[in-house]
């Protein structure tokens, strides 16, 4: 702009001066002035200024105080307004090494929400200093971890079981009894299960990042290792009772179960290909594939896969504590659903216009076919922004 | 209003902020006045029904006979209360509740009642004898408090007297759970074993002792717990008496 102005300035002159000439001397003389003055102040600046001066920025001070003594922990100084609350974190982990990032929760009055790591810094300021509150929000462990753990504890457990420990079994009973063909198929469906899980959890699935809290992991480690103990306790033992509608009863549930685990795998495949193509402000939609047909009905068709399932698995072995964990499973999902749903309409559909339909309390509703266009249209307009929500991320896997 | 403040405090951490309590309207306000009015008068009942069979009898064994069906009413009764957290007329945690009175219902009626050979036995007296005191203090403080007339006799019980008799009552349950023990390994009460159809098996035994055991964590800390809300609730009132 600055350098714009200096060859228009002579041209500018040019133009005043056949304005001018048909004027008197003396009108010249002031206009001439007047013209040069203005091209002086015109000109702009002789060299072009530096872009960014030290003393011209104004660096933050972040004052972070304990929430609950609001002590002075430490101040973190000469923090660029660019720069975001996950610097202030790291620079916060320099000057006090036992408080790594994901394990400090900031906020900005006592007893306020906690802040996103990504908030930029300048828009927390009042003044160049800054005032935070800091929790400790405990040893913190990934997500993949969490899942990893999570997930291999229930394949040994059984598997333990399945072979028949002498410390768990009677040993004379068990050499005696013969085998139903379910229990080996029941020992394979649950392995199949908690080995896709785990390859997905690898392989398949994209966290962002986050963390959670140890005390979540040690939590969910021992509901589903809890349970695993005691259903695989009961299928495997000698005195099982194999199913009433015998070899039917199996067949049919061992085909439910197989297609369930594929409609979930193809799920968590769709899913994870729309976070890498990065179109999420687009719902799922419907491919060629006919497991992923189960969009058309419900948010998340992940977890109606996975209750299908276990409630496959419940009827294939007729066991009253695999139908204990399959009810509670149900009602877990239910409530991850619903927060699902909820964030799929806020997000997608900010105005709140359509109406939702449920289908039934404990599955997962959705609008009805009627919008489908609009849907579609809306995608196209909508361009893809990738958002980096860990809740979205625990919800998304079950 | 409940919206708005959930969507204001959520921290994606899961936990929430306090929000504004509103309490309950003059008609649940007139329902929870009754309700407690009734159970404090049961158990009055059950309090004058134990000293007139002491008077009678002489001595203090087997007097659960004679107290026996006001007991398991009012006892049972208590089971509302977890209605009142769940339709938020009381502003108390529904789990709390519903774990309190749970475990009041379960030595009620799965203990006591069921194994018919501890109804003698003295333990039974000493937690009845507890949970009589304690209740006539409690729904008495809760009428007064919903009145807004709390005597300061009345709010310095509560939160004083269980310091005997909270562990009064705890030695009664578990002296009787454990009195039960040999009856309900004999006659397989409430167990069921395999093989049967649906492969489940239930060992009762098994299961009251895992209940004593889990007094181990529970008590103290339920016990601690109301040290200091004794302390935060009377030394408060303190506070107030001096300034005025």
């Amino acid at each position: 702009m600055h350098r714009r102005q200096k060859p228009s300035a002579p041209e500018h002159k040019r133009d005043l001066a056949a304005h001018g000439g048909a004027l008197s001397m003396s009108h010249n003389d002031t206009r001439s002035f007047f013209n040069f003055s203005q091209l002086v102040l015109s000109a702009g600046h002789l060299k072009s200024p530096p872009v960014l001066k030290h003393s011209k920025i104004t660096y933050f001070e972040v004052e972070i105080l304990d929430m609950q003594s609001k002590k002075q922990i430490c101040i973190v100084d000469k923090v660029p307004p660019s720069s975001t609350l996950l610097d202030v974190k790291h620079r916060f982990h320099k000057a006090c090494p036992q408080w790594y990032p994901s394990r400090v929760g900031l906020q900005l009055e006592r007893n306020g929400p906690y802040l996103k790591d990504s908030i930029n810094i300048q828009s927390l300021a009042v003044s160049s200093i800054i005032t935070l509150y800091f929790t400790d929000l405990g040893q913190q462990v990934g997500w993949t971890t969490f899942f990893l753990t999570e997930y291999t504890g229930p394949l040994l457990i059984y598997l333990l079981f399945y072979i028949r420990l002498s410390t768990i079994y009677d040993q004379v009973e068990s050499t005696k009894n013969f085998r139903h063909p379910v229990v080996h198929l029941a020992c394979f469906c649950h392995c199949l299960h908690y080995i896709r899980h785990l390859l997905e959890t690898l392989f398949v699935h994209k966290f962002s990042g986050g963390h959670t809290p140890l005390k979540n992991m040690i939590k969910g480690c021992a509901f589903y290792w809890g349970f695993t103990s005691w259903i695989a306790y009961y299928i495997n033992h000698p005195r099982y009772t194999p199913p009433s509608f015998g070899h039917r009863q199996v067949s049919f549930a061992a085909l439910a179960f197989l297609m369930c685990e594929a409609g979930n795998h193809f799920i968590n495949v769709t899913l994870a290909h729309q976070n890498n193509s990065g179109s999420k402000a687009c719902f799922p939609s419907p491919t060629y594939n006919p497991f992923t047909w189960l969009f058309l009905l419900v948010s998340c068709p992940n977890y109606t896969y996975e209750v299908g399932s276990w409630i496959s698995f419940t009827v294939m072995t007729q066991t009253l504590p695999v139908g204990i964990f399959a009810f509670l499973m149900v009602i877990q999902m239910s409530l991850w659903a619903q927060k699902k749903h909820k964030l799929y309409l806020k997000r997608f559909y900010p105005e709140g216009k359509f109406h939702v339909a449920t289908a039934e309390p404990s599955v997962e509703g959705r609008q009805g076919q009627g919008h489908t266009t609009t849907r579609i249209s809306s995608c196209f307009k909508v361009k893809g922004k990738e958002s980096t929500s860990s809740m979205s991320h625990q919800m998304q896997l079950g | 209003m409940a919206a708005s403040g959930s969507s204001r405090a959520d921290n994606g951490y899961g936990s929430q902020q306090p929000r504004r309590r509103k309490g309950p309207g003059a008609l649940a306000t007139a329902y929870l006045v009754i309700y407690n009015v009734v159970m404090t008068a049961g158990w009055l009942v059950i309090a004058v029904g134990l000293v007139r069979a002491y008077l009678a009898k002489g001595s203090y064994h087997s007097l659960y006979y004679s107290i026996e069906k006001p007991l398991k009413f009012f006892q049972t009764g208590a089971l509302l209360e977890i209605l009142h957290c769940a339709f938020g007329i009381v502003p108390s945690s529904v789990v709390l509740t519903a774990f309190q009175v749970m475990s009041r219902v379960f030595l009620t009626w799965a203990v006591t009642h069921s194994v018919k050979e501890v109804q003698t036995e003295d333990s039974v007296l000493l937690f009845v004898v507890a949970w009589t005191i304690t209740e006539i203090i409690r729904y008495s403080f809760y009428t007064f408090s919903l009145l807004n007339h709390l005597p300061y006799l009345i709010k310095w019980a509560r939160y004083t007297l269980f310091i005997i008799l909270y562990p009064m009552g705890v030695s009664g349950e578990l002296l009787t759970i454990y009195a039960a023990l040999p009856f309900v390994r004999q006659s397989g009460l409430y167990s069921i074993s395999l093989p049967n159809k649906y492969n489940f098996s239930f060992d009762y035994y098994t299961f009251l002792i895992l209940v004593m055991i889990s007094y181990i964590p529970i008590f103290p800390q339920l016990y601690f717990h109301m040290l200091h809300q004794r302390r935060k609730v009377l030394s408060h009132t303190e506070e107030h008496k001096k300034s005025e």
